[in-house]
């Protein structure tokens, strides 16, 4: 199982280095000009005390705010886009493009074939933020002396790194909707569909107040992106939580990977009947 | 343990409403070479997917060495290796490191190193990006993918689509001396000649449904005759008006048949008109197919 681990990993290098430094370069140009307009953004203390602003955790003054807002507030939302197309690709996609029949025709339970595929995709996501974060913490490290913060360089890449419950419950969630959907297509636009909302659900429902009691549905409601995270860390319980979500969307990979009729492209639902039991 | 390789039992798979077969009895006898004939859309993809627990049967139930093919897939896929008949591999790989890893993921591979010798019969470069293969090339890959573990079975879906006559005659001496070493071979193929060379028994599978199992020798002799009868006077017109008995051709004092019923009444026919030489004309497996698909000379009654 090792080995067909290495393999996974061995195909995904490309995307673990493209998209390590792709979004690397995010942080590192945001932190390294910060020094060019940190008085200018002191300015913006007024206009950051408005509702939306606040839902939306995002408070520009002060270096703290500035990083939060930008550099940990967006990663994780981009990367999700990763988790999506990465966690769909992996087994609804291989499935597409034929792949995946040589591969459940070895020796191999299928529950073993998922939880490889889903611990590729969670080393996967936790060395492209390795990357993101390194950066991060280098480009602070390299204008320290610029700029007045409590935030250490440890501290700015433990932010960031603790956004991987957040991406690897959306790319559970996409390896699972990859087992029960008909095509990698329609798992891929689901899942899209589950990060925008939760995306904007969090947003939405930290801005109004009637709202907050459905705020639980939306995943980024667990993931603190304010600059009060970034010196103090996530809350364990938020963490256990998407943790937990993680976890549950892989059992439900494992058990509609297992009862899939692989090659032949059906909702769960849409298994085949006999004609006395379809009624006909 | 029953003494077969593959038994199915009333299998029948829908795809949502839609058949892909029905009923299938079929029994594949250990150590022998089982050809699965059956034109686009018969069903034989699908029979053999069930076999590897890639899809799961609507009905009925299918074994392999004695094995249920969904409660031990597992152990089952470790004594059979499998040419499917939509091949598609991971380009970026080297064919060598596919072989390699594909190697290290089949417990049951008694000559790991086996890959390389069949690489070389089959001429295939594993040097080379599998992603720049052509397409003949990528089915030898899969061929050394199926043989590579010396499997107790081998389930084949179409071996030799692809590949120039050379290789495919490579593939069938592959397919025989796995046999001599003890292997069952169940494959499927549109190239009757070659299932008529290798194939002990064939399975012929119409509209989802196994319309005839027969050893090779006897669906050529039974199914029907075709013989030339020379007289000494030229037969009358209506001389094998007979049910079951089609005239081919008329030269002279020679006449050709095509005879689908006991050769007791033609034979009492020729016998009485004064008959001076028989010879029998070869059937070959192709013209029985098309007999069983309604499309051969006469035929249509299969």
């Amino acid at each position: 199982m090792l080995r067909l681990l290495l393999q996974e990993l061995r195909f995904r290098r490309g995307a673990i280095i493209g998209w390590g430094l792709g979004l690397c370069f995010f942080p590192v140009v945001y932190v390294g000009l910060y020094p060019s307009f940190a008085e200018q953004m002191e300015s913006f203390n007024e206009i950051m005390d408005l509702a939306i602003y606040q839902a939306m955790g995002i408070n520009m003054a002060g270096f703290e705010g500035y990083v939060a807002s930008t550099v940990t507030n967006l990663i994780p939302v981009i990367l999700a886009v990763y988790a999506v197309i990465n966690g769909t690709g992996t087994l609804a996609g291989e499935e597409d493009n034929g792949r995946l029949e040589l591969i459940i025709s070895l020796p191999i339970p299928r529950w073993q074939i998922v939880a490889v595929k889903a611990v590729a995709l969670g080393v996967a996501l936790v060395l492209i933020l390795a990357i993101t974060s390194a950066g991060a913490a280098l480009t602070l490290v390299a204008i320290g002396g610029q700029v007045e913060t409590n935030v250490t360089a440890v501290d700015l890449f433990l932010g960031l790194m603790s956004s991987w419950p957040l991406v690897m419950a959306f790319g559970m969630i996409s390896l699972f909707l990859g087992t029960g959907s008909p095509s990698r297509r329609i798992a891929g636009m689901i899942a899209t569909v589950v990060v925008v909302v939760s995306y904007l659900g969090s947003n939405l429902t930290g801005m109004i107040t009637s709202l907050e009691s459905i705020e639980w549905l939306f995943l980024f409601h667990f993931f603190d992106a304010t600059a009060e995270a970034l010196e103090n860390g996530q809350q364990l319980g938020n963490v256990l939580v998407l943790l937990a979500v993680a976890l549950v969307a892989f059992g439900l990979a494992v058990f509609f990977f297992q009862i899939r009729d692989v090659t032949v492209g059906a909702w769960p639902w849409q298994r085949g009947r006999m004609p006395e039991a379809a009624g006909e | 343990m029953t003494g077969y390789a593959i038994e199915t039992h009333g299998l029948s798979v829908y795809y949502g409403r839609h058949r892909g077969i029905l009923d299938v009895d079929l029994r594949v006898e250990q150590g022998e070479v089982f050809g699965f004939l059956g034109p686009n859309g018969a069903g034989k993809t699908t029979t053999q997917r069930v076999l590897m627990d890639i899809i799961r049967p609507t009905a009925g139930e299918a074994r392999v060495f004695g094995r249920d093919c969904q409660k031990d897939g597992v152990a089952i896929r470790d004594q059979v290796g499998y040419l499917p008949g939509e091949l598609a591999f991971y380009d970026s790989m080297k064919a060598r490191r596919f072989f390699r890893m594909y190697a290290s993921l089949q417990k049951g591979n008694r000559d790991p190193g086996y890959w390389q010798t069949l690489s070389d019969r089959l001429e295939l470069d594993t040097s080379r990006k599998i992603g720049q293969l052509s397409r003949g090339n990528k089915q030898k890959l899969g061929v050394v993918t199926a043989f590579m573990s010396k499997p107790d079975l081998l389930i084949l879906d179409e071996p030799t689509t692809g590949l120039d006559p050379l290789v495919q005659q490579t593939v069938m001496e592959l397919v025989r001396e796995a046999n001599q070493a003890g292997a069952t071979v169940f494959f499927s193929s549109h190239i009757l000649p070659e299932v008529q060379a290798v194939c002990d028994r064939v399975g012929i599978i119409r509209d989802g449904q196994l319309v005839a199992t027969e050893g090779v020798e006897d669906l050529m002799t039974q199914h029907f005759k075709r013989v030339r009868l020379c007289f000494a006077t030229t037969p009358p017109d209506d001389a094998f008006t007979q049910e079951g008995v089609t005239v081919l051709a008329r030269d002279g004092q020679g006449i050709t048949l095509e005879i689908r019923q006991d050769l007791d009444k033609v034979m009492a026919a020729a016998a009485a008109l004064g008959i001076t030489d028989i010879e029998t004309i070869p059937v070959s497996l192709e013209e029985i197919f098309l007999a069983y698909y309604g499309k051969g000379n006469g035929g249509g009654n299969a």
